[in-house]
């Protein structure tokens, strides 16, 4: 049981910091990512060649390849989504798949398909919880989360820009009016949220301890995932969905194990995202039923309250 | 040729004729055969085209969800994997041994449960949803569902035989590209019975625009369901010819990467755009090959050596086409013809004609509302309250609109007309309040329930499909005239026929009424403001709704339009016999049309009455100017 709880709670953060990035692009663009997670990877590999082809200590390789990933989520929205403000959803949506798939070729071109280790130099400290050896990054990564998805939402808020942040996509025109720079918005979140995808993927590869193409894409879909789960316009809801996704592929995991194949993790998270889609589609609904047995009486408390 | 003549005929062109159709299935039969027992054709290359033929139908499957609905699936591999699985369940050796085209029918009928399965909760929800959705099922179906020995046969992979007839089996692979190529010929004839048809119309409607789309009578979410259902059928047959044409298929045939690159093709061939789609499909299967540049395109990008280089191209390719021309490189073409016609000196501007609508009945389509008909009032609505948050954006209004008045709406801006109007349409649900139309409470009816009891409308931001044409849109406005079922729609078989014919021939009249057969193939959104509110309520007209309800029409008009309008609008109270519910800041106009009038400020019906007379009330004054003036002043 608590295995499954510790095992839950250290994925759970990493989709949660992936979750994170993509709520950030949606609310202060109203695009929802697809790239993210190719983002990550090639931030990992940058990390590799830092340190295992330069030679750099394992700290530097980890900034180079935030930096990295910051710099790639810049470069994309000022070269490609910024010119896409009044486009089609769906065209915005398949640019960054194509983003993606860039990265993807980009990795196997440069580092090929053979696996690559990067180790770092904390490897060796380590604690068990129920038998499940949690290391330090494993717990900065919960916290890390924890932070961003209860702090940030609240940090934002204080600044005008912040607020622009997190009206952007709901109301451009406003957040124009009260003079935040619209293109600083999209900028910023793209950046942000690109260098959060680096994070996560520096943070869970030591879990794994290779990379190989692709290899963020497949953690990314289940943090695209909890975003969906997490409501998609709320930081803390991010938290929540990752999770609530990682909490229930360790205890699929560990219950239901025998049930099929591998790729259980999968077919988990299909399910809560179509039972939390489903919910949410028909919730208004089911309200509606519940209140509306006394139908057609207007409220006559409320007349005229308002001059 | 004299472009005013291409345009005032061009829908002629469009259909595929039957005889085309034969040309096209007997070429598609026989000549691969042929000329495979030739040298020009050898067995690699014929499986190769067989794999481009399988994933010309997979394209036009996506292209039919993403291009005509505008929904996003970027998982539609799972869809082909279910197809080819399934038809070996159905036809393997080792499984059920029953006859080719029923593992097809199989494969069709599997990727269309898939889609319901999946749809019925993504698609419920505006937004893009099924696309994170997809993307899960894709990786589900990859890793967990065809891992099972059962169903993706493990290892080894699954056995699709090749079908025969008799004892004959098909299996020289340029025999099996016949078939490939009849599939591929069948299902672009489909395809384009669908565009032609009420679905393929209605999810126009639904991408272009939602609420417009439910205002026209389309059950939004049932239509994107269908056209993910639709999707997914195709998609289940591009994949039993796939794993057929193979003969063994395993689960990483389908992997993510594919699914990615079925969007890239579908892009950049053009969404919507059929010949674009599978162009794509088959360059991006054969170019790659021919020009030796990989083993096959991206085949199984996660597992195996790639060449990085060209797949980086196709990524570059992908983004600039899709931030230089968003509709793709067969958007590029048409972008192009069309700069190439206006630099020929364009369209000749059309000399203002005052709209002369024709008096069309009911269409034989929509049932005729004879019980109600006796009833005086068409809308009546008691108390409704709307509330966004803390906002009471319409606080307990009530209005009557009696059969065959001019009513008018006015108010300051934020009055809350409008979001007295949706609630009427059934746009959004008011929080407490009675609606009811033609004496029948719809309080609880969906908006294309609504719109189906006789209800027309504009909307403040004109409610029209932009990207098609006049005549298209006068056509799309008709769903409701078309009650034909889907199979007689896809295969233009017994009663779409006459259904067609009849909401063509309203189009025709429409538009001849409105003077603007001129423009019938120009896209709406190429127009002028004004045009648009004229082709908008043509559209809202076509159907001959009881009640018609207008948003600020006069907006965007000249004061000589506006003037037309007003005329206009008697003429479809006194010779039509439409009853008409106006929301309009033109004073005079509204004076000048409405039988009564009905101010609104800051949620609450604040005047109701005689028009000249409730105009002077000095609570409607305050309304408009803020405070309340000395009698004279007001009179001005």
């Amino acid at each position: 049981m608590l295995q499954v709880l510790v095992l839950g709670l250290i994925n759970g953060g990493i989709y949660a910091i992936f979750a994170l990035g993509v709520v950030l692009v949606y609310r202060g663009t109203g695009v929802l990512t697809f790239a993210h997670g190719e983002i990550g990877t090639i931030a990992l590999y940058f990390a590799y060649f830092l340190v295992a082809k330069v030679g750099l200590p394992w700290a530097a390789g980890a900034l180079g390849a935030i930096a990295l990933a910051t710099l790639l989520g810049a470069a994309f929205e000022f070269l490609f989504v910024r010119r896409m403000v009044n486009a089609d959803p769906v065209s915005t949506v398949v640019l960054t798949v194509g983003l993606g798939l860039f990265l993807l070729a980009a990795e196997f071109f440069f580092f090929g398909a053979t696996p690559r280790n990067l180790e770092p130099p904390t490897n060796k400290y380590y604690f068990t919880i129920d038998n499940v050896v949690v290391r330090p990054w494993q717990v900065a990564a919960l916290v890390l989360a924890l932070a961003l998805g209860f702090g940030l939402q609240s940090a934002l808020r204080r600044s005008d820009f912040g607020l622009g942040i997190l009206a952007a996509a709901q109301d451009p025109a406003a957040v124009r009016l009260v003079g935040v720079p619209l293109s600083r918005v999209t900028l910023t979140v793209w950046s942000v949220g690109a260098g959060l995808s680096g994070l996560a993927a520096l943070l869970i590869e030591p879990s794994v301890g290779v990379v190989a193409p692709g290899y963020a894409s497949e953690l990314f879909v289940i943090g695209l995932a909890a975003a969906v789960v997490g409501g998609l316009t709320s930081l803390p809801g991010a938290f929540v969905g990752g999770v609530v996704l990682g909490l229930a592929q360790s205890a699929s995991h560990r219950y239901l194990g025998s049930f099929g194949v591998t790729g259980l993790q999968y077919i988990v998270v299909l399910t809560i995202l179509l039972v939390v889609l489903l919910g949410r589609a028909f919730a208004p609904e089911v309200r509606r039923r519940l209140a509306r047995p006394h139908t057609g009486a207007p409220s006559a408390t409320t007349a005229g309250a308002t001059a | 040729m004299s472009t005013a003549a291409t345009l005032t005929q061009p829908r002629a062109r469009r259909r595929l004729p039957v005889p085309t159709l034969l040309v096209a299935l007997v070429a598609a039969a026989v000549l691969p055969p042929l000329i495979g027992r030739t040298p020009i054709l050898s067995d690699p290359n014929a499986l190769l085209l067989c794999r481009a033929c399988a994933f010309g139908i997979a394209a036009i499957s996506l292209n039919m969800l993403m291009g005509y609905a505008g929904q996003i699936s970027l998982g539609q591999f799972a869809f082909v994997g279910i197809g080819s699985f399934a038809t070996g369940m159905v036809t393997g050796v080792n499984d059920l041994r029953y006859p080719w085209l029923a593992g097809v029918a199989v494969a069709a009928a599997a990727g269309a449960l898939l889609a319901l399965l999946v749809g019925l909760p993504a698609l419920r929800l505006r937004g893009l949803y099924l696309a994170v959705v997809t993307i899960a099922v894709a990786y589900a179906a990859w890793q967990w569902l065809f891992r099972f020995e059962r169903i993706g046969g493990g290892s080894a992979g699954k056995v699709l035989p090749r079908p025969y007839f008799g004892t004959h089996v098909i299996s020289g692979n340029a025999d099996f590209l016949a078939i490939s190529a009849v599939a591929l010929v069948l299902i672009w004839w489909l395809d384009v019975n669908l565009v032609r048809s009420r679905f393929g119309r209605a999810f126009q409607a639904v991408k272009a625009d939602e609420r417009v789309a439910a205002s026209f009578g389309v059950d939004v979410a049932r239509y994107k369901l269908l056209a993910f259902m639709l999707s997914g059928a195709v998609a289940g047959i591009g994949g039993a010819i796939y794993g057929t044409a193979f003969g063994t298929v395993t689960g990483d045939t389908f992997d993510y990467s594919q699914s990615l690159l079925l969007v890239v093709i579908v892009v950049i061939g053009g969404l919507g755009s059929r010949i674009g789609v599978v162009a794509a499909a088959f360059f991006a299967i054969l170019l790659p090959v021919w020009l030796h540049l990989v083993n096959g395109p991206f085949t199984s990008l996660f597992h195996h050596g790639i060449d990085g280089i060209a797949l980086m191209l196709n990524a570059l390719l992908l983004m600039y086409t899709i931030a230089r021309h968003p509709d793709g490189l067969a958007g590029a073409v048409s972008e192009a013809r069309e700069k190439r016609m206006r630099r020929r000196g364009g369209e000749p501007p059309l000399p203002p004609t005052r709209p002369n609508l024709p008096s069309l009945g009911r269409p034989r389509g929509m049932p005729e509302p004879t019980k109600l008909s006796s009833h005086r009032a068409v809308l009546e609505v008691t108390g409704v309250n709307v509330r966004f948050g803390g906002l009471r954006a319409v606080d307990d209004a009530s209005i009557r609109v009696d059969r065959g008045t001019i009513v008018g709406l006015m108010g300051p801006n934020g009055a809350g007309k409008t979001t007295l109007f949706n609630a009427i349409t059934g746009a959004l649900r008011p929080d407490t309040g009675r609606i009811e139309l033609l004496g029948q409470d719809v309080s609880e009816l969906p908006a294309h329930a609504r719109a189906a009891l006789g209800v027309g409308r504009t909307f403040q931001l004109i409610g029209l499909v932009k990207g098609q044409s006049v005549y298209e849109n006068l056509l799309i406005a008709q769903h409701l005239a078309t009650p034909n079922g889907l199979l007689s729609g896809l295969t233009r078989v017994g009663s779409s026929r006459w259904y067609e014919r009849e909401i063509r021939q309203r189009a025709d009249a429409t538009l001849e009424g409105l003077g603007f057969q001129r423009y019938a193939s120009t896209p709406v959104g190429r127009l002028s403001h004004g045009q648009q509110r004229i082709v908008e309520i043509g559209c809202a007209l076509v159907t001959s709704p009881e009640l018609v309800m207008l948003d600020e029409p006069s907006s965007g008009m000249s004061p000589a339009a506006a003037e037309d309008l007003a005329a206009t609008l008697r003429d479809m109270r006194d010779v039509l016999g439409r009853t008409i519910l106006l929301i309009e800041h033109n004073v005079p106009l509204v004076l000048d049309v409405s039988d009564e009038l009905y101010v609104m400020d800051a949620g609450q019906v604040i005047a109701n009455g005689e028009p000249v007379e409730v105009v002077t009330r000095p609570e409607v004054v305050t309304a408009y100017l803020g405070v309340a003036p000395a009698r004279e002043e007001a009179r001005v």
